[in-house]
């Protein structure tokens, strides 16, 4: 069985080869035959790299040890959920997740583009081919899945602890399906430069590409946050690990290119700019993976060096430079005609939103990898910790807030003063007055009351926005206020689910700022039967309950939460687990949460007599609304991709047409607002 | 202006925000320039001399370099109890992590005292990565 995954690699990576020379043969010299046998290669390619999925999946569920791979991630008593995400939480089967990703969606991409965009896509996939070609280079010969194990041991060293839980089953795959996706954009860009078919067909032709992946790198980023939230037990959700970090920065670059091509697709300007964008974005996926697999940058993650990460910073180096000299050989074809007639217009309010975006991702970058330019230049190693990204981010988080109230309401090109009076008169108000109230309740910080201002202004602005779509359509067909909203999100998915996008936003800016200033928490050693407080509640400890299965011992604490006034709440049972092979200790958190705040309680340490525990215990207000934001915003991104009557009326002409006149097809791509 | 305000935002605040990033030896052999500065110390906790009181919440070790990895990935020679240089570690107010024990690799945030020993805020272990190749137990 394993010698077929070895030889479906192989075959995998001659395939990849060759779909490459005959994409651009086929392309250069105009002979489509070529061109269709490339893409047979593609989907050929899929198939291979799909078997060599199937039977490492098939090794780790039969529990063959045979295999290194298997006997380091799995045991013969992990449950069979994680036996299979066991396929990614080693480093060759999460290479080899990753190819399988890339690959399925070059074969769709492949597919999509049998007919259509004939000048740019032969590029495109040989651009997506040769990404899969460096990552079944390293499959076949550096970091193999299949290689066998000398001796076969009795049973494996099993997944990480940490590991198993069901984040692990979501977390990465959404992540990784954020950062492969993005290569399919990058592709029709690098595409565009080879083919010098600038104008915004590229753009059209990946969009929803873009938002698919910006959505699952929004799940990404949220699932590892809870994850790190539920499961790590420190009260925080994230710690600017440079593991985090490498997830953040291209969600940053994907929202700032999302933001940035509206213009180019409207007023045919910052082309250069978004080329860069999702050169940009695609970089960074290749960076996160060689910080996280290279051990150059320590982390609390501490990732072993595996000898990876000469390989990526290779990878990396060559095609920055090749996109770069592409970008250059390209500049003159790339100046755009139109200029920016005034800062007072949305074009502006997106400029400055992209400045914000890139800054943060900057800003973020820098502080990862700043250790090793500390280190370069001044030979001492010098780290900057949460509060440096806390401090630079925080105030360009505001502006950012700002901008999102700015840019929807604002006009296109330019505004007058009396309309931007009519526009935000309401939402300054609301801002206003949510300040005033905050800090007639009491809150201080400087900070915290222009983010809540500022957030009320954004609520506002959309808010301002619904009623006017509304009102503008009740105006035109008489309908009940319910339905003229279900009506006016459904017709203009783009925009308004834009919108519920940016409310989430909003909501979980509210979660974060709530949970980083008014965290309390307490660290106690308490006896059966004793009891301590925190903000309003108290919680005694009642007592420990012991369990021992084959493949974990634990010990769960009973803690009894009373509220101020000597009623129980509920009772939480935060656990101390003990897993025995590999011989590991881990926490379970118990949190009780509400819209208000969450209890979050930890069972630190037992004494051996049973009697004593230690806890340690959070109070965070608002962080509730962190995740009922990563919610919505994944909800609007559903409405946003959610095909529309318009667009499918569009496409399907477009198609009808396309059977008499195929060269027109690449322009009939679906627009809409 | 807004490029020149987020960089000055990065350079300011990296200058107040930094902390040095010292192997154990490294401090050693800068001693007499870390008193009172916040540093972050990566080592090994030293077996034996551990103490851990669960009432006040104090823990304390020592800590010792990590042996340098030869080519093939195992340590040139294992940590000794007689290693040389070593810093003794007291973390107060802190619980005990769960993957503390002698021979896990720590990281150590907080202050060189006058009296040579690392006074910690934080200590940090080293989770294995999840894409650890082996188990080295």
């Amino acid at each position: 069985m394993p010698q077929l995954g070895k030889l479906a690699l192989a075959i995998a990576l001659i395939l990849a080869a060759y779909s490459i020379v005959a994409n651009i043969y086929g392309a250069r010299r105009h002979l489509p035959d070529f061109v269709v046998s490339a893409r047979h290669a593609v989907w050929a390619m899929c198939a291979m790299v799909t078997i060599a999925v199937v039977v490492l999946w098939i090794a780790l569920l039969r529990s063959d040890f045979s295999l290194e791979y298997v006997a380091a991630y799995s045991s013969t008593t992990l449950p069979r959920v994680y036996k299979i995400t066991s396929l990614w939480g080693g480093q060759q089967g999460s290479l080899l997740f990753w190819t399988w990703l890339l690959s399925i969606f070059t074969s769709i991409a492949a597919f999509q583009n049998r007919r259509r965009n004939p000048e740019i896509a032969p590029y495109a996939l040989a651009v997506l081919a040769g990404v899969a070609i460096f990552f079944l280079l390293m499959l076949n010969f550096v970091t193999r899945p299949f290689d066998l194990l000398a001796t076969i041991p009795a049973e494996g060293s099993d997944l990480n602890p940490l590991l198993q839980n069901y984040w692990m089953a979501i977390h990465p795959p959404s992540l990784y399906t954020g950062y492969v996706s993005a290569t399919v954009p990058f592709a029709f860009g690098a595409a565009a430069l080879i083919s010098g078919k600038l104008d915004d067909g590229w753009i059209r032709s990946t969009r929803r590409w873009a938002i698919f992946s910006w959505f699952f790198l929004t799940l990404g980023n949220m699932f590892g946050a809870r994850w790190a939230y539920e499961v790590l037990g420190w009260g925080g959700y994230w710690a600017w690990d440079p593991v985090e970090n490498a997830a953040f920065m291209p969600w940053l670059v994907m929202t700032a290119y999302l933001h940035s091509v509206m213009i180019q697709e409207r007023k045919d300007m910052l082309k250069v700019w978004n080329l860069s964008l999702i050169g940009l974005a695609f970089g960074l996926t290749l960076f996160g993976t060689f910080i996280t697999r290279s051990g150059v940058i320590s982390s609390v993650h501490s990732f072993t060096q595996s000898g990876l990460g000469p390989y990526f910073l290779s990878f990396l180096i060559t095609v920055t430079l090749a996109y770069t000299a592409l970008l250059i050989f390209r500049s003159k074809q790339l100046r755009s005609p139109a200029e920016f007639e005034s800062y007072l217009s949305r074009e502006a309010a997106f400029l400055f939103n992209n400045l914000m975006l890139v800054g943060i991702a900057f800003a973020v970058f820098w502080g990862t990898i700043f250790p090793v330019l500390s280190e370069a230049v001044r030979g001492v190693k010098i780290t900057v910790g949460p509060p440096f990204f806390n401090r630079v981010n925080g105030p360009l988080a505001l502006g950012l807030v700002f901008l999102m109230g700015i840019g929807p309401l604002i006009a296109w090109r330019r505004t007058t003063t009396s309309n931007l009076i009519r526009s935000f008169a309401a939402p300054v108000a609301i801002g206003v007055a949510t300040g005033i109230v905050a800090a007639a309740s009491g809150l201080r910080q400087w900070y915290v009351l222009t983010a809540f201002s500022l957030a009320a202004f954004v609520l506002g602005t959309v808010l301002v926005e619904f009623r006017r779509g509304m009102n503008a359509r009740r105006h035109m067909v008489a309908e009940p206020r319910a339905k003229a909203l279900v009506n006016l999100v459904a017709k203009n998915n783009r925009r308004y689910g834009g919108y519920i996008i940016h409310v989430g936003a909003i909501v979980a800016f509210v979660g974060i700022v709530g949970s980083s200033f008014f965290r309390t928490e307490v660290k106690k050693s308490v006896h059966v039967g004793d009891s301590f407080t925190i903000g309003s509640y108290t919680l005694r400890f009642q007592g420990l309950d012991q369990a021992d299965t084959p493949h974990l011992e634990s010990a769960t604490a009973r803690v009894q939460v009373l509220s101020d006034d000597g009623r129980e709440i509920t009772v939480m049972s935060p656990a101390k687990l003990f897993f025995k092979r590999p011989q590991q200790p881990a926490t379970k958190v118990a949190i009780r949460s509400t819209p208000a705040s969450d209890l979050y309680v930890v069972l630190a340490g037992i004494d051996d007599d049973g009697q004593t525990a230690t806890f340690e215990v959070f109070l965070t207000p608002l962080v509730f609304w962190l995740w009922a934001g990563g919610l919505m915003m994944v909800l609007g991104t559903v409405i946003v991709m959610w095909p529309n009557v318009r667009e499918r009326a569009a496409i399907a002409t477009a198609l009808s047409r396309s059977t008499t006149d195929a060269g027109e097809l690449a322009d009939a791509a679906p627009g809409g607002d | 202006m807004i490029v020149v305000a987020i960089g000055y935002l990065i350079f300011s605040s990296i200058r107040t925000t930094s902390e040095y990033y010292l192997t154990v030896p490294e401090v050693a052999a800068r001693q007499a320039e870390l008193g009172g500065q916040a540093i972050r110390v990566a080592g090994r906790v030293k077996p034996g001399n551990i103490g851990w009181d669960p009432n006040s919440l104090t823990l304390k070790f020592e800590i010792a370099p990590i042996p340098d990895l030869d080519a093939s990935g195992a340590p040139v020679k294992p940590v000794l109890a007689s290693d040389p240089v070593s810093f003794r570690v007291v973390a107060a107010g802190e619980p005990k992590p769960d993957m503390f024990a002698p021979g896990r690799d720590v990281i150590v945030e907080g202050k060189l005292g006058a009296d040579g020993a690392i006074v910690a805020t934080q200590v940090m272990t080293s989770c294995p990565s999840k894409y650890k190749p082996k188990q080295s137990q």
